[in-house]
């Protein structure tokens, strides 16, 4: 007897069909993949799965029998769970208290007060029984990633979870976390908990699932064992078609180029970036890699000038950035694609046409006066030349899909003309045809003269991408590598055992 | 997977539901009491008496852009009534005496959104403390009675005149009315506005100056609410130290009810007047219908709250 069965699943929204006749079977003791482009049904099936959405068609039969999930209440009592990108925590409750989240707490009689001794007795054992560390007495929001996800599996197993969702767990971890990540879930499938695996890392599918079910276009491409396929034929099963693995990276020739970009001895503030010194030539794509927490995107983030800097010296073209702000970054030509694009990219409840002239509004106004039929018309350009997938300019971003927004933010990023780009994961949650559309982007802006600093947890893009790989940890930059030939064992061994180019070997002394 | 718009007569209810509301209103009233309210003069003084509340309302608009709440309103517009009452009975010039109160409002708006922007304060406390401020201070200047001896008739003007049989403030309404709207619809200052309030973080990284154009959003929020309690002095010949505070409770409603209509769950300039409009023609209409002051009150609000509740219905 399979532990989920789904049979001919349909949702639709108006007249759309988001899902149609999907049918899958979950055994206990699995993990299976879930995959497939944005927009492709992913979260539509789990929202079905956990009561947020009903379906329009088709059955769900949970160890058996047939069910009816009316709501994620429901569907928790039966033991599906699910573990989201945004993580479901009380930032301010320490882990304790969000580890019995919507649960009965064990109470005195009369309600005397609550039994935190026994909640920490089941917290540790649990713990133990699952071979992880959490720091159950710090505050939410001063855990790291890791830490609340692993807090969201405990809590979720402590419900007596067997159906467990986890939709792209590792998007901001970094592999160490998903090493310890992945022991987890085999830790769990060994106990018996069936796990459905959502993401768009292929090896990290391979790694995982036994089966793989791939989505597309809200129908079943099909389902496969995993060691009947191999990473390209997947994604032609993802796509319906052929894609070009990667474009031929074209070798810079620039060592005679300008610098565009030159940093020396950057400290910020807040010491998150303590020494960095990196150059980017004209027609350069450098990409900057370290472990989570090694100070790329605050490095980044300071040479934009959202975050202030107490040294060090910022030069754009020659010109040396005394004041870094967005506003004068935009002047000298350059741009952010930051990495929350939801928080800091887009205003989501207005249009792309506003949101894509929004830092070059100046360019459309006469007196402050905004010349609308100008803006519309150059819009539209955009829209169909990045071929973002809208009803027009007048619709809200919020509407669109992940891989159509970050083409938003990169509509509006070429509005300013930029030379240099600094993009901070600009492929996190999007597609891949959306993905390779976007490398092909900055592929083009760096042969056209432009350069690009590229950070991105994803190592195999990064050398896929880059010209240049500079290493950072701890807030310094430690070390820098041409790509041509790199391997990423090299890279990593780099990450993981740091050492100063300038700094003598200490091997072999006593 | 894209979601299928609902058949458009449900998006033109919920697009304008408002402004239907506030055609039954007056449909019904008419009916009620075709002989009081329907009639020209009726309308006029109902224009008039919406004045007030529309200019003061406006200005909550805005700071609603940005996403903040400016609770200081209701004490400004005291307080400017107060000051300029007060100017004008020391014999200043016409100019003088609504411009030093409006250049003063605008200063201490200003300041509220220095402290909101620079010290990362609540706009609710800060603007809660600053309304208390001003309460005090429109105390001490008039010892907490109210000003009407000695007030010159030039002082009147605005407030009491008529051109064309309409009166002076009734344009003064629409010229703001408009003014506003065209800054809010048509200017990169007023889409800086809404971006601001739409997502601050990214504003900022696309180069706007969050600190500027936050403060002057107060600003203006301050001198319209001044002007407004200026106006009323104006037109009563007299100011009172409390006068302007009953305004602060029926401009947001007035607001709140313009986010349901036109630009949905945003606020807007058009939609804040009708918002004004239902608020003052329902004041008017209930006392013709010698509702008491109190039924008033509590239909005023069940209709607030069911406007914003019928809206966020109909987007599910």
């Amino acid at each position: 007897m399979s532990l989920l069965q789904v049979r001919n699943l349909d949702k639709t929204f108006g007249k759309n069909y988001a899902l149609s006749g999907v049918s899958l079977t979950i055994e206990a003791g699995e993990i299976h993949a879930l995959v497939g482009e944005n927009g492709a049904g992913k979260s539509t099936f789990i929202k079905l799965i956990t009561g947020v959405y009903q379906p329009d068609g088709g059955d769900i039969f949970w160890q058996g029998e047939k069910v009816d999930i009316r709501n994620p209440r429901n569907a928790r009592d039966l033991g599906i769970s699910v573990i989201h990108q945004d993580r479901h925590l009380v930032p301010y409750f320490t882990g304790l208290e969000n580890l019995y989240l919507g649960a009965d707490y064990p109470k005195r009689k009369l309600w005397l007060g609550i039994r935190w001794d026994i909640m920490r007795e089941e917290a540790e054992k649990l713990k133990v029984q699952l071979g992880i560390e959490v720091p159950l007495e710090k505050q939410a929001q001063d855990m790291s990633p890791t830490e609340r996800t692993l807090l969201e599996i405990l809590r979720a197993v402590r419900i007596g979870c067997k159906l467990l969702f986890l939709d792209e767990p590792t998007a901001s971890l970094t592999d160490q976390e998903t090493e310890m990540l992945f022991r987890l879930l085999f830790c769990l499938k060994s106990q018996g908990t069936a796990i459905i695996y959502v993401s768009h890392r292929l090896d990290e599918v391979f790694r995982l699932a036994e089966r793989i079910t791939v989505l597309r276009n809200g129908q079943l491409a099909g389902t496969v064992i995993k060691d009947d396929v191999n990473k390209d034929s997947l994604i032609k099963l993802m796509a319906g078609r052929e894609i070009l693995s990667s474009d031929v990276k074209k070798e810079a020739e620039v060592n005679s180029e300008p610098f565009v970009l030159e940093v020396k001895g950057l400290r910020t503030v807040d010491k998150r970036v303590k020494e960095a010194a990196f150059s980017v030539r004209k027609g350069e794509i450098v990409g900057v890699f370290g472990l989570a927490g090694a100070g790329r995107t605050e490095l980044l983030e300071a040479i934009y000038g959202i975050r202030p800097k107490c040294r060090g010296e910022i030069t754009i073209n020659g010109k040396d950035l005394s004041k870094p702000s967005p506003a004068v970054s935009l002047q000298e030509g350059i741009v952010l694609i930051p990495e929350d694009r939801r928080g800091q990219a887009l205003i989501m409840d207005m249009s792309i046409r506003e949101n894509i002239t929004l830092p070059v509004l100046k360019n459309y106004t006469a007196r402050g006066i905004i010349a609308h039929t100008k803006e519309l018309r150059d819009t539209e350009d955009c829209i169909t030349e990045l071929k973002i997938k809208a009803n027009g300019a007048g619709q809200a971003v919020q509407a669109l899909s992940g891989g159509n927004q970050q083409k938003v933010v990169f509509a509006r990023a070429l509005m300013s003309r930029p030379g240099l780009f600094l993009c901070d994961e600009p492929t996190q949650g999007v597609d891949v045809m959306t993905r390779s559309e976007i490398h092909r982007l900055l592929r083009n802006q760096a042969e056209q003269g432009g350069a690009v600093v590229y950070v991105s947890s994803d190592l195999e893009e990064m050398l896929e991408v880059a010209h240049r790989l500079v290493i950072m940890h701890d807030g310094e930059t430690i070390t820098e590598f041409a790509t041509k030939g790199l391997t990423q064992e090299s890279v990593l061994q780099c990450c993981y055992y740091p050492r100063k180019e300038s700094e003598p070997s200490i091997e072999g002394e006593g | 997977m894209k979601e299928k718009g609902k058949p458009n007569w449900l998006q033109l209810l919920r697009v304008y539901g408002t402004v239907i509301a506030a055609i039954l209103i007056v449909i019904g009233f008419s009916v009620l009491s075709p002989a009081s309210f329907a009639t020209w003069d009726n309308a006029v003084n109902i224009s008039r008496q919406i004045s007030f509340l529309v200019i003061i309302a406006v200005g909550a608009t805005l700071v609603m852009a940005i996403g903040e709440f400016d609770l200081s309103v209701g004490a400004m517009a005291s307080f400017g009534g107060v000051f300029s009452a007060k100017l004008a009975v020391q014999g200043l010039p016409f100019w003088a005496v609504f411009l030093i109160p409006l250049g003063v409002a605008f200063a201490i708006g200003f300041i509220n959104g220095w402290i909101v922007t620079r010290f990362r304060v609540l706009s609710f406390i800060t603007t809660m403390a600053m309304g208390t401020i001003l309460g005090g201070f429109t105390f001490w200047f008039t010892g907490g009675t109210t000003i009407f001896e000695n007030i010159p008739e030039s002082f009147r003007y605005l407030g009491q005149s008529e051109w064309l049989g309409i009166p002076v403030l009734s344009f003064v309404m629409i010229l703001l009315t408009v003014i506003f709207w065209f800054v809010m619809a048509n200017t990169a200052f007023g889409r800086r506005l809404y971006a601001l309030g739409g997502n601050e973080a990214a504003s900022r990284i696309a180069g706007i100056n969050v600190h500027a154009n936050k403060n002057l959003a107060f600003a203006i929020c301050a001198a319209l609410a001044a002007l407004a309690g200026i106006l009323m002095a104006s037109r009563l010949g007299s100011a009172h130290p409390t006068g302007g505070n009953g305004l602060f409770l029926p401009a947001y409603a007035a607001a709140f009810l313009g986010m349901t209509t036109f630009k949905e769950g945003v606020p807007n300039i058009w939609g804040t007047f009708v918002g004004a409009a239902i608020i003052g023609i329902l004041a008017n209409g209930l006392t013709i219908l010698e509702v008491p002051t109190f039924m008033q009150d509590v239909i005023t609000g069940v209709i607030v709250i069911s406007a914003v509740i019928l809206q966020k219905l109909g987007r599910k």
